[in-house]
């Protein structure tokens, strides 16, 4: 039996591909805005930034919306177009003692450095659907939009009047900002208190780039915290779980130090001043969680912290990312030799990798299974009769010409 | 008396009058100005000035957001941002911009207002002005977010027996 090569379909793709776009453009709703996507499903966009792997909140709304709402695959957009994009250069270390934060709860302690800010946030609200009547709710939607546009243009006179000749305080705005929104952070309380394993370092080594060279067993813990800060949620969500409830089990149910979101501070050069300039920001999440060390190699008197921080508002990833990092420091420090669960954070959580794979599984495989069933009549028992044997290789050699995709 | 009120009532011009730290504070309230105001003032600036000649033309591109974290003091790269960088020269002096996003036009149009800072054409008031508006703004909208934000401030009161 031989294998014929074929090849067709092209009119088919394209009619699919048409149907795609048709839809996109000729659903009997309302067109999309971009706006509207930023404003109205702003974690599904946050999401998208994180695991695109770049901030720009329009990108990855179009993204969204061209992928009909589907993260992963707007995700892979962004990435493909990320990937177009010459890189211009890197902006200015931030430290992340610089979030400006939107929100800040520090679950292990109650009166930490700075305020408990509950931001907006669902945590304490039931989750209850809200079923009212759209008219309703445009309505309510229609009067929150008159009253704020209301507040702008209040604000734009002032503005107006501001800009008279008359210099006010706002010249200087960007140039403090106000203690409880750059809180002190619970780790160092509990570095005052020798409560914490002092695992800072003088040599500051440069930080990996697994844009250009992928992150592998053995890496870095700079290349695993990027690998983890553009992990797809679940997956990382999931490899938590696993490790908590599941067959796994190398990680405690830790204590949440930091929980933060907020803004830090994009620098670049400017390349006639030679100092930094601060462009815009982008918004973080962070999380810092405590764990209580009880290992017999290890400082039992003391605690150590796994760290996470992520694009955008996404609390259940950077929490997931920063026990996952205090169990990989733990897990490695064991032995010199790479653990599974190294393998499973560096190898197994990145979205567009997992879902590429996946979906490859969807393209014709006509040869391949064709040798596969070749393969399964070439073990199969030796027939007892000799008449069916003659048969049945007559069966199989009536289609001898595969269609290969 | 705020420390803008002792100088004069260009921005950036605080206690600190060095040149170089009133263009750093201009580049980035450029960076931060509403786009179409932005575009307004930059034709404005080119009105009787010939054409701008481009440096650096507007280009879409990323930088690389690198983050010292707290556990090891150590640091890692979070992500890419994408941002639009442009440089001119225009009335003779070299302007230079980078906004964040893709806005080529934004970002050609905040160079061109650096260049005629630069060059002390005649439509700098205006971008002086500019300025001054968005510095107002990012402090307004600044001062709203956290009149929202402190409510959700947790107080707690000790439990008695």
């Amino acid at each position: 039996m031989g294998y014929a090569a074929a090849k067709g379909g092209f009119d088919a793709i394209r009619s699919a591909e048409e149907l795609v776009r048709r839809h996109r453009l000729e659903a009997r709703s309302s067109w999309l805005e971009i706006d509207q996507i930023i404003e109205r499903l702003g974690y599904a966009v946050d999401r998208v930034m994180g695991e695109g792997a770049l901030w720009d909140p329009e990108s990855s709304a179009i993204a969204f919306r061209q992928a009909e709402g589907d993260v992963v695959e707007a995700a892979h957009l962004v990435r493909a177009y990320r990937s177009t994009l010459p890189r211009l250069g890197y902006a200015e270390l931030v430290d992340a003692d610089e979030i400006d934060v939107l929100r800040r709860i520090v679950p292990a302690f109650r009166e930490p450095p700075g305020p408990q800010l509950l931001g907006r946030t669902p945590d304490y609200t039931g989750r209850l659907l809200e079923r009212s009547p759209e008219d309703e709710s445009r309505r309510q939607a229609a009067l929150a939009a008159a009253e704020a546009g209301d507040a702008a243009a209040a604000a734009l006179a002032d503005d107006g009047r501001a800009t008279d000749g008359s210099p006010t305080d706002a010249d200087t705005a960007g140039s403090g900002l106000e203690p409880a929104r750059v809180p002190g952070r619970l780790m160092d309380v509990l570095r005052s208190m020798d409560l914490l394993v002092d695992r800072r370092r003088d040599d500051d080594p440069a930080a990996a780039d697994i844009s250009r060279v992928p992150a592998r067993p053995g890496a870095p813990r700079s290349a695993r915290l990027s690998a983890m800060a553009r992990a797809e949620t679940g997956a990382l969500v999931q490899l938590w779980y696993r490790n908590i409830l599941g067959p796994d089990r190398n990680i405690h149910e830790v204590t949440l130090g930091e929980v933060r979101h907020g803004r830090l501070p994009v620098r670049a050069e400017h390349p006639h001043l030679g100092r930094p300039v601060t462009v815009g920001h982008v918004r973080v999440t962070e999380v810092e969680a405590i764990e209580d060390l009880d290992g017999n190699d290890e400082d039992r008197s003391r605690f150590d912290v796994g760290y996470g921080l992520c694009l955008g508002h996404n609390e259940k990833k950077a929490i997931a990312m920063a026990n996952l990092d205090i169990a990989l420091h733990r897990d490695l420090a064991l032995g010199d030799d790479a653990g599974p669960l190294e393998q499973s954070v560096l190898m197994t959580t990145d979205g567009l990798d997992a879902s590429g794979f996946l979906e490859h599984l969807k393209l014709p495989h006509y040869v391949t299974f064709r040798s596969m069933v070749e393969r399964k009549r070439a073990m199969a028992p030796a027939p007892v009769e000799p008449e069916a044997t003659a048969t049945e290789a007559k069966a199989v050699g009536a289609s001898s010409e595969v269609p290969v995709g | 008396m705020t420390t803008a009120e002792t100088s004069d009532d260009r921005p950036g011009r605080g206690p600190d009058h060095e040149p170089d730290a009133e263009r750093a504070r201009r580049a980035e309230l450029l960076a931060a100005a509403e786009r179409q105001p932005l575009l307004d003032v930059a034709d404005a600036c080119l009105d009787g000035a010939e054409p701008p000649q481009a440096v650096l033309a507007p280009e879409v591109g990323a930088l690389v957001l690198t983050v010292r974290e707290p556990v090891e003091a150590t640091r890692f790269q979070l992500a890419d941002v994408l941002v639009t960088r442009s440089e001119v020269v225009h009335r003779g002096a070299q302007g230079w911009a980078m906004r964040m996003g893709e806005d080529r036009a934004g970002a050609l149009a905040a160079a061109i207002c650096d260049a005629e800072c630069e060059a002390d054409g005649p439509a700098r008031s205006r971008v002086d002005t500019l300025c001054r508006a968005t510095a107002r703004r990012l402090a307004r909208e600044r001062r709203v977010e956290w009149e929202q934000l402190r409510p959700t401030i947790v107080e707690f009161e000790e439990m008695s027996e």
